[in-house]
């Protein structure tokens, strides 16, 4: 019945119905993408202790805000120039790189590209929270998200860029490079630039004691944490699903789903996160005989990270070992950078976003499937192609960050004051309290009455003056 | 009566044994009182808390306070009712004290002393 209703219609008119609905889809993911926003928030108000809670709040916001607006102006040029740059035979065109600024036609595409260039900066703020100079942090996001972050997408996506099969890299290796939603691209971009961050901005006082051993700093709302990791995964669902961004493709009038590769990627993206939850449980159970929601939740994120490069080109099995390798390692890797590089990485964005990312994608040739679902390798010049991308991605995100953070300690500092970051960086920085109690009754022109008109002493008070 | 009959008593139980304490509390005629979330170290050992793979010392416990004040019932049965109801026999299960009260008011009505219990 309805393969006869569409036989009728001509060509133009099933690419526009095609369009039409490529277009509601693409929007309704970059809306659940977005949505991974609040989840980030959540997951790190729960890890922080209260009185830090307002400033990784406003330091999420921040991403956001300035981040949309760096990235239209900005980022989303700088990325079509380093595509034309590095990419043989494509002459530089700076008009064309910006040409989405004044052309309504191209504003869905660049928002789909923005609402995956917040998800990469919004990543370092879990790294470097409770005592980063907030001033400093303005700086890093719109710097992630005008240059640092947009230089990778410019790189990999696209069809053109230097790890693209038309790339220098791309065409050398004989490969171009997968990474289908952006498991490096963005995520280990984002946990790499976190990590870097977090080392130059130094630990938190009392996170390291005389000997260098490290002293547990306990968020305050597991509730928070794990909430906003469900509320990410499931604003994950657009960010890996919602890549496979033509549902409807449509070819001389005949109009088909994309059926296979959208059940691909669900299905991976379904198992990987639900293997790199079980691992990471286990493994949180062997090593501290209990299981820890906070790892289990951490390990879902990094089985999501793992399969959001491999989604359309692993089998299912391969999805799920992707979940339980980088699961597994959860826990191991994320003492590894605290005990042995010292470096004190807040939400563990290192080895969720970061390690996760690398691994996940670096395997992706050795779990590859066909358009039938069925194993094959995808040969040595993948292989070396995703390792050659992985560090073409981290270095240059090392790099990048050391710069953009030396620049900002240079101006601002990169430390709140000591007395800022014992009182909490919600009163030092912002003037605020997440969780204001007692405070209703007063304000500046209607103070609690005092005898002297000034402020008022505790019963037994001495003044000093 | 002087003020001085007012008494309060205090107690620091177990926050599972509220349920009890209040039915022990209306039992012995006693059932007004104000309970307090709170935290404190006793004999009861200290537990391990994890985060992130790394143990810390919890040696504060969650406590509740009950704070009952009593004019006409003996505050020494409001304060065995108390213990009988929060008694299990382990470590950690608290402590009641009893307090004299110089002086009560009652907000709504004014009534002042034994009046306003």
């Amino acid at each position: 019945m309805i393969e006869g209703t569409l036989a009728q219609i001509d060509a133009s008119s099933a690419q526009a119905i095609a369009d039409g609905v490529n277009r509601v889809w693409v929007l309704v993911i970059c809306f659940l993408i977005f949505f991974m926003q609040p989840g980030f928030a959540l997951l790190e108000a729960g890890q922080v202790r209260a009185k830090n809670v307002a400033n990784v709040l406003m330091k999420n916001m921040t991403d956001w805000v300035f981040g949309v607006l760096a990235f239209f102006i900005i980022g989303a040029g700088f990325s079509g120039i380093v595509g034309q740059l590095t990419t043989p035979g494509t002459a530089l065109d700076i008009g064309a790189a910006f040409s989405h600024i004044g052309d309504p036609t191209a504003y869905v595409g660049w928002f789909f590209g923005a609402v995956f260039a917040m998800t990469a900066a919004t990543i370092v703020s879990g790294a470097v929270a409770e005592r980063m100079n907030f001033a400093a942090y303005v700086f890093v996001a719109i710097v992630m998200t005008a240059i640092i972050y947009p230089a990778m997408p410019g790189i990999s996506w696209g069809g053109t860029g230097l790890l693209s099969s038309n790339g220098y890299l791309g065409e050398a290796i004989g490969a171009g490079y997968l990474d289908f939603a952006g498991a490096t691209v963005v995520h280990m971009c984002g946990g790499i630039a976190g990590l870097v961050g977090a080392k130059m901005v130094g630990p938190r006082t009392g996170r390291y004691d005389e000997n260098g051993n490290s002293q547990p700093i306990p968020g305050h709302s597991m509730l928070l944490a794990v909430l906003g990791t469900l509320i990410l995964a499931f604003g994950w669902y657009g960010f890996n699903v919602g890549t496979q961004a033509t549902v409807l493709s449509a070819s001389d009038g005949t109009l088909t789903v994309m059926e296979g590769a959208l059940g691909s990627v669900v299905i991976n993206t379904t198992l990987g996160m639900g293997a790199g939850g079980v691992a990471a449980m286990l493994v949180s159970w062997a090593w501290q005989g209990k299981p820890d929601p906070l790892w289990t939740a951490n390990g879902l994120l990094a089985g999501l990270v793992a399969v959001t490069g491999a989604v359309p080109h692993v089998t299912w099995w391969g999805g799920v070992l992707l979940g339980l390798i980088t699961g597994a390692l959860v826990l191991p890797t994320f003492r590894w950078v605290v005990d042995s590089l010292k470096i004190d990485d807040v939400c563990g964005v290192f080895v969720v976003h970061g390690s996760s990312g690398a691994i996940g994608t670096i395997l992706i040739p050795v779990f590859g499937a066909t358009s039938t679902g069925a194993w094959t390798f995808l040969g040595v010049d993948q292989l070396i192609m995703q390792v050659v991308g992985v560090l073409v991605i981290g270095i240059w995100t090392v790099l990048a960050t050391i710069v953009t953070f030396g620049i900002a300690d240079a101006i601002w500092g990169l430390r709140a004051s000591e007395e800022e970051e014992e009182q909490g960086l919600d009163v030092g920085e912002h003037g605020v309290s997440a969780y204001p109690e007692f405070t209703a009754d007063t304000s500046p022109e209607s103070p609690v009455a005092s005898a002297d008109g000034g402020e008022v002493r505790t019963d037994g008070g001495v003044q000093d003056d | 009566m002087t003020d001085s009959d007012i008494e309060m008593v205090v107690a620091i139980v177990r926050p599972d044994k509220l349920s009890d304490v209040k039915q022990g509390l209306a039992e012995v005629g006693a059932p007004s009182l104000t309970v307090t979330d709170v935290s404190g170290r006793g004999s009861q050992p200290s537990k391990k808390g994890q985060w992130r793979g790394e143990e810390y010392v919890v040696d504060l416990h969650q406590k509740v306070k009950v704070e009952c004040v009593v004019a006409d019932i003996p505050a020494e049965d409001v304060a065995e009712a108390i213990a009988d109801a929060a008694h299990t026999g382990e470590p950690g299960d608290g402590k009641v004290f009893i307090l004299p009260v110089s002086k009560a008011y009652q907000v709504r009505t004014g009534k002042t002393g034994v009046d306003a219990v």
